[in-house]
Order: structure tokens, then C-alpha cells, then sequence
């Protein structure tokens, strides 16, 4: 394979994985306060849907941005209510989010199918975008895809380096530890409710208005689902987790650079690639790992009082 | 006597109709270790719980330096300098020991170089060796409660709550924990000390507070009791025999032998053998190798090495044939009574039918449970054990630790064991539930050998004819319980220390 079709190759990889990353790392905040959602796809859709209407409406694809990730705060907050105060099943509510989000986007998205919205374009980063081929492949992208990188060592710091990232972690861990140290188990917990559900917006919000810049029905396409499972491939670690995404994003540039090349295979084959390599990748990677990297409390409700 | 630092008074809590508390009044001076002693049930936990902000109180007040303080939250606690090293850690395991001391802290960066450096110093300054970036998990228990320790010194608690310390420690551990202690009186910060054990309380208060049925019977300083003996009349408020009654038996066939079996990574393995009519105490600190033999022996897990043979049949064989045969039974008593012994949720009846479910069968393949007949039998049996409440549709979880292990012995005691395990069978109990078990046990040796897994010395002394002692998954010793001389190395021995060869 020569040069002028890996490059753009792996440029695309890039692009398509990054609405994936902000997913999994939302995704990653919440399971690390040891709450499982399953909403992911869910709040996804309703961030693409939401930041393509605000798009289409006020023309701002940074206003919509931000929606999609207010948006993805409300829909998670349904699972926060369930799983906070009634302590309900995490599981179950997390799939009830599922089916509630990809209903009503659909279902508020019928009018729009098909249609265009502004969005965010390409902008090369001065400088960093003229390195040979690197500079090709990572800086040759729109503004989304650079914050997506500054995200994992944030994160890194959050969780490591800041008191309130240490008390998240540990009621994932350890609840009733973190309670007699004086912290408030709840409030962390929505904490990390709250801030997953913004990403995830946001990550929806990669989708309508940086991958496709138009409304189709069932944009999401079960990427909420892969971010789930990167979650686990990544042993929740937010550096691990870009790895996944651009994995997942490679092989869905190339099955689509397979498809126009007018390969002799059936699209829809294809179209199932990225999703069964990621799950092959993920079964093979857990398999190795023998210590669980899991938070100890992962999915276990907590009473506010106890 | 300096001005107390914390003061209670009267304190009442009750759970519903049940009264955990009832108008208590304590002084907490610096410098000084108060004890609180007391029988299961009697109210210590609740108390101390209010103290440390996890439960309020339903009146009552505590003050410190004179000044109400109003304990609605662990962080309240916390902020008012009283703080508790609690039985069952409260640490997060995947996280550094830093990280934990660092826990709950209000500070928005963390500079791990600066708090690892400070965690050494207050570790030194106090005699503990734990390392400030070591994981929890790879921490012994010692280790995990200096971290305990740790974290309430990191936030400069002026007074510290001790719940059963020494429970999960190694004499020498707890020698360390004693002079850690005393380091901390001598900064004028004040203990409260949490324990079942007499001679220890004897040994570290200066004044001893008996609780019973949740109010203060009795304060005492240490100088002015006599003995141990003197403490437990005061604690359960009657005389009690801690020494039971052991009438001779004759000794039988041989039920259980071993011969080299692995318990653990290292060791050339365990041999013993076991006899109808006798005791086998099994002594030593837990996790040396204690639970893979008894483990072993109740068919839960293969032997990797070396044989077992229960009555005079290979292990294999014996678990094949086991069901089929109710002449030849094992009995095990298991230490964790609310998961291996019972259903938690489950009912009496139910619980009574896990493992005696076979004598109440019947029909074509012994398909239908015979349901009443087993209520009968079990209502006889709860009330002959005296049970409380001697009701079988009461689940499992609602009945204290003495009266779910008497279940236990009556349940298991019903098949007729020829072979008794019994692991642990007196943890957590009150001394009158002790006391009962303890007859119960000696009773049912008559007609069975019994292996005693315990890590409580008095508890082997009282009921063994013969004592071995566990460490790295080997038996160092194995002796007649009249061997004083063995007897006294036997501490020694729990630590490691003496490497004598088993004698069988």
C-alpha cells in the first residue's frame, strides 16, 4: 500500500473514531463513580439530534456543541434519578435510556432526514499540519478532533492528581470507605453521572456536526455500544481508551474505502467489521489481563444514609 | 485527671422496639485509654457509630471541650477530631496507602511527592513500617489498619475509636499496635478501646466502661479489678464458668487421617490423624493455611498434594458415597455462618432442610420433600437448643450470632456426625453463647471426632485433647493439650518463631 492512500486512511481513522472517544471517556467518568449506564447510545443520539437542530436553527456549531452536551447532562440525569434516589436496577435503566434516546432522536428527526446543517470543517493547525505525513493525519482535522486530544490527560489529572477525581474513584471503589473519610457518596456519584452525560452529548454532537454534517435516521449507528465495550477494553483508562476509538475508526475508514473501491463483498459484511473486530479485540485483550481492573463497586447502589 | 475531651451524655438510640442505647454517659480523656467492654448486642457499636457520625443519636449530647457538637455526618465527626479505626477497614483497595490517608480531604491538587513524604514521617513518628506507595491490596492486615491508623492521625483526630483491633492480628502486630498507642498518649490524644478479649483489656485501659442491654453498668479504673475472672462477672452481670465442664471419653476408630496434605503454597503439608471421642484443636493466626484445610477436608476442593482419608475411605471415594451413607457423616461447621452455613433470606425451616433435606424425602427417587414432618422435627430441635425466638418462618439474617450458630449445631448434630468440623464456631459471640457452644461441642464429642479450626487460644485450651499448631501451611506442632511445655511455646509458634518438627 503506498502512501497517498494510507495517509488519508489514517486521517479518517482519526475522524471517525473521535465521536467513539468522547463517548467512552464519558463513559469512563461515570463507571469510574461506580455507576454503570447503558444509556450511552441513547444520550448519542439525542446529542447528534440536538446539536444538528441547534445547528440548523441558529447556524453556531459551537452553540450546538454545547447543547448536545447540556442535552447528554439532562437524559443522564433520568439514570441519576433511577439509580440515586430510587436505587433502581442500573442496568435495566441504563437500557431504558437506550431505547427512550434512539426513539425520540429518530422519532423528532423524521422531518430532517436527509437534510444539511453547518458544522464544523477542517482547519490545519499552523505549523504542526506541515510535519510530514503526521501532520497529515492528526492535524489536518476539525477543532473537535484537537480538543478530543487534550481530553485523555485531563482526564488522567482529574482522576490522579485532584481531590475530587481521588473521592470519584473512590466511591467507585469503596462506598462505605469513602463515606467514613466525610465524602458524599451521592454527590460524587452524580457527579460522575452528570459529566458523562455531557461527553457523551458531546460525542453525538461529533457525529452531526463533524462526521456527516446531515441528519439520517439512526445516525449513531450502535457506536454507544462499542464505547461500552472500549471501556472495558481500555481497563477504564483514559489514554487506552484513544486506542479503542481510533481501532473502531480505523477499520469503519477502511470497510467504507472497501466499499467505494467496488470490492466484490457484501456491504453489509463489511458494515459489520468494525463492530465485531472491536469485540474480537476486546475478548482477546480481557482474556490477558488477569487482575480486574474494573471499580469494585461497579453497578452496587448506595444508600444515601447508610 | 485532665478535662475529658469528648463527653457524652445521655446518649439513647433505640431500632425500632429494640433499645441499643439507653441514656449513656461517658468521659473520653486525653492521655488515657477507656475501654468499653461488653457482650454482643450490649451496644458498643451503636455507640460508637454515634460517636463517629454514622448513626444520630435519638437524644442525648456530645460535647467536646465543652462545646455541643452536632454529629449528622462522618465528615462532622472528623472535623471535631474523633475518628475510628473500624473493624472491617474502610479502605480502598485498588489505591495507595497516600491516597487513602488523602481521601476526603478538601484540597482541590494533590502533590503526591508531599503527601507520600508526609505519610512516612507521621508513620515514623509513631513506630509503623508501612510504605506511603504500596497498595492496599498487597497490604497485610496489620498493615492495612496502620493505614487506618494513619488516616486519623493525617487529620490530627484527637480522639480514636479502636473497634476489636487486635482481632485480626498477629500477637506480635498487636505488640506494635499497643506501643503505636502509647505514642499517641503520650501526645494527650484519647483512646477508646473495643474488645472481647479480657487479658488485653486488662493489659492497655486505664478505665474500663461495661456496657450492658445499652447502658453503662459499671466504670471502673483498671487498678481497682482483680482479675479477668472479676471483669467477666461484672461484664455479663453473673458468675460464668469460662472453664466448661470436660468429662473424659473414650477414644474410637479412627475418622479422619491425613497424610501430607498441601495447605498452601509451601510446606511439606499437614498430617494428623483424628478419633472418634476426641478434640483436635487447630490454633494459629489466620491465613496460614487453616482455610484450605478445612476446605480440603468438607470436599470443597481437591487435595493438590498428599491423602485424605475420611473414614478409613480415599477423599475421592468418601464424597462419591457421601450422600449414600448415613452411617458415616460429615458435619462442618462453617466460620462464615450468614453465607456458607445459612441462606442469609432464607427461613429456619428452609435453612434446617439444606443439609438435612435427605431424611425428609421420599417417593419414587426421593422426588418430594416431606415438609411437615421436617417442621416438627425442627421446632423440637430449636427449642431443645433453645434457639431465639424459636420460630421457623423467622429468616436467617434476624437472628443474632449465637442463636443462628446454635441452629447451625442443631441442624448439623441431627445427622449424627461422625466427623465434626468446626471452624470457628464461637467468633462474635457473647460469653453465655460461647459458653453453649462450647458444652454443645464437648457433648457431641462423645460420639464424634471433632476438628477445631480456631484462632482463639482459650477457646482450643478449653475444649482440645490435643492441640496443633498451623504457620505457612504446615502443622509445627501437634501435642496433648496436657503438655505444658509445648503449650507454653505455642504464641511463639502462631508467629513463626519456634520451627519445631510435627510430632504426630
Amino acid at each position: 500500500m503506498n502512501f497517498d492512500i494510507l495517509i488519508p486512511l489514517l486521517a479518517a481513522t482519526v475522524l471517525s473514531g473521535t465521536p467513539v472517544l468522547y463517548a467512552t471517556l464519558g463513559e469512563i467518568i461515570t463507571e469510574k463513580s461506580g455507576v454503570l449506564n447503558l444509556g450511552v447510545e441513547g444520550v448519542m443520539m439525542l446529542g447528534a439530534f440536538s446539536a444538528f437542530f441547534v445547528a440548523a436553527a441558529t447556524g453556531s456549531p459551537w452553540l450546538a456543541f454545547v447543547v448536545a452536551g447540556v442535552v447528554g447532562m439532562l437524559v443522564v440525569s433520568l439514570h441519576g434519578v433511577v439509580c440515586l434516589w430510587f436505587q433502581g436496577n442500573q442496568v435495566v435503566s441504563g437500557l431504558a435510556l437506550t431505547l427512550l434516546g434512539s426513539g425520540l432522536a429518530n422519532y423528532l428527526g423524521t422531518p430532517y432526514v436527509g437534510t444539511k446543517a453547518p458544522g464544523f470543517s477542517a482547519v490545519a493547525l499552523p505549523g504542526l499540519s506541515r510535519i510530514p505525513a503526521l501532520g497529515e493525519i492528526f492535524f489536518n482535522h476539525d477543532p473537535l478532533v484537537y480538543l478530543s486530544y487534550l481530553l485523555p490527560p485531563i482526564l488522567w489529572f482529574f482522576f490522579h492528581r485532584t481531590g475530587i477525581g481521588l473521592g470519584l474513584r473512590a466511591v467507585g471503589e469503596n462506598p462505605a470507605a469513602a463515606r467514613a473519610a466525610g465524602l458524599n457518596v451521592q454527590r460524587l456519584r452524580w457527579l460522575g453521572i452528570l459529566a458523562g452525560g455531557f461527553f457523551m452529548g458531546l460525542g453525538g454532537a461529533c457525529l452531526s456536526l463533524a462526521y456527516t454534517h446531515l441528519w439520517t435516521s439512526s445516525l449513531s449507528g450502535g457506536r454507544g455500544w462499542i464505547a461500552v465495550a472500549l471501556v472495558i477494553f481500555a481497563f477504564w483508562r483514559p489514554g487506552r481508551a484513544v486506542f479503542g476509538a481510533w481501532l473502531f475508526g480505523g477499520v469503519m475508514a477502511l470497510q467504507l474505502r472497501l466499499q467505494a473501491s467496488g470490492a466484490h463483498v457484501s456491504s453489509s459484511l463489511l458494515l459489520m467489521l468494525p463492530y465485531a473486530l472491536t469485540v474480537i479485540v476486546l475478548v482477546f485483550s480481557s482474556a490477558r489481563r488477569k487482575s480486574n481492573a474494573a471499580p469494585a463497586a461497579l453497578g452496587v447502589n448506595v444508600e444515601p444514609g447508610e | 485527671m485532665s478535662e475529658a475531651l469528648i463527653r457524652l451524655e445521655g446518649i439513647s438510640k433505640s431500632f425500632g422496639r429494640v433499645r441499643a442505647n439507653s441514656n449513656v454517659s461517658l468521659e473520653i480523656v486525653g492521655g488515657r485509654v477507656l475501654a468499653l467492654l461488653g457482650e454482643n448486642g450490649a451496644g458498643k457499636s451503636t455507640l460508637m457509630s454515634i460517636l463517629a457520625g454514622q448513626l444520630r443519636p435519638d437524644s442525648g449530647t456530645v460535647s467536646a471541650r465543652g462545646r455541643v457538637l452536632q454529629l449528622t455526618s462522618p465528615e462532622e465527626a472528623i472535623a471535631a477530631g474523633i475518628g475510628m479505626v473500624y473493624q472491617h477497614f474502610k479502605l480502598v483497595e485498588a489505591m495507595t496507602v497516600a491516597e487513602n490517608v488523602f481521601l476526603g480531604h478538601r484540597q482541590m491538587l494533590i502533590n503526591r511527592r508531599r503527601i507520600e513524604a508526609e505519610v512516612k514521617a507521621l508513620a515514623s513518628q509513631f513506630g509503623m513500617s508501612v510504605k506511603p506507595s504500596a497498595v492496599i491490596r498487597d497490604l497485610s492486615m496489620g498493615e492495612r489498619q496502620q493505614v487506618e491508623i494513619l488516616k486519623l492521625l493525617y487529620r490530627r483526630s484527637e480522639v480514636l475509636i479502636f473497634d476489636e483491633p487486635t482481632a485480626v492480628l498477629t500477637p506480635a502486630e498487636a505488640e506494635n499496635l499497643f506501643a503505636t498507642m502509647r505514642l499517641m498518649l503520650a501526645q494527650g490524644k484519647g483512646i477508646v478501646f473495643i474488645s472481647h478479649k479480657l487479658e488485653e483489656v486488662m493489659s492497655v485501659a486505664d478505665d474500663i466502661a461495661i456496657l450492658r442491654r445499652g447502658e453503662i453498668v459499671d466504670t471502673v479504673p483498671v487498678i481497682e479489678v482483680s482479675s479477668t475472672a472479676e471483669l467477666a462477672e461484672r461484664m455479663v452481670g453473673r458468675k460464668v464458668l469460662l472453664e466448661v465442664e470436660k468429662k473424659p471419653v473414650e477414644i474410637r476408630q479412627q475418622v479422619l487421617s491425613l497424610h501430607g496434605l498441601g495447605c498452601g503454597e509451601r510446606g511439606d503439608g499437614v498430617s494428623f490423624e483424628l478419633r472418634q471421642g476426641e478434640i483436635l484443636g487447630i490454633v494459629g493466626v489466620a491465613g496460614n493455611g487453616q482455610k484450605e484445610l478445612v476446605e480440603t477436608v468438607c470436599g470443597l476442593c481437591k487435595p493438590h498434594s498428599g491423602t485424605v482419608r475420611i473414614f478409613g475411605r480415599e477423599w475421592g471415594e468418601f464424597f462419591r458415597t457421601a450422600a449414600d451413607d448415613p452411617d458415616n457423616t460429615l458435619a462442618w461447621i462453617a466460620e462464615d455462618r450468614q453465607g456458607l452455613a445459612t441462606c442469609p433470606s432464607l427461613d429456619l425451616l428452609d435453612n434446617f432442610l439444606l443439609t438435612t433435606r435427605r431424611s425428609f424425602s421420599g417417593g419414587p427417587g426421593k422426588l418430594f420433600l416431606f415438609r411437615e414432618e421436617a417442621r416438627k422435627r425442627a421446632e423440637y430441635l430449636l427449642k431443645t437448643f433453645d434457639v431465639r425466638p424459636p420460630d421457623l418462618s423467622a429468616a436467617a439474617w434476624q437472628l443474632s450470632g449465637g442463636n443462628l450458630q446454635k441452629m447451625v449445631l442443631a441442624r448439623e448434630f441431627y445427622r449424627k456426625p461422625r466427623l465434626i468440623v468446626a471452624e470457628q464456631p464461637t467468633q462474635g459471640l457473647d460469653i453465655s453463647a460461647m459458653e453453649e457452644v462450647w458444652k454443645l461441642l464437648l457433648k457431641a464429642r462423645e460420639a464424634a471426632g471433632i476438628l477445631l479450626v480456631t484462632g482463639d487460644l482459650a477457646e482450643a485450651l478449653t475444649l482440645s485433647d490435643r492441640i496443633g499448631v498451623m504457620f505457612d501451611g504446615r502443622l509445627l506442632a501437634c501435642f496433648p493439650v496436657e503438655d505444658t511445655v509445648s503449650l507454653a511455646a505455642v504464641p511463639q509458634m502462631m508467629a513463626g518463631i519456634c520451627k519445631k518438627s510435627a510430632t504426630v
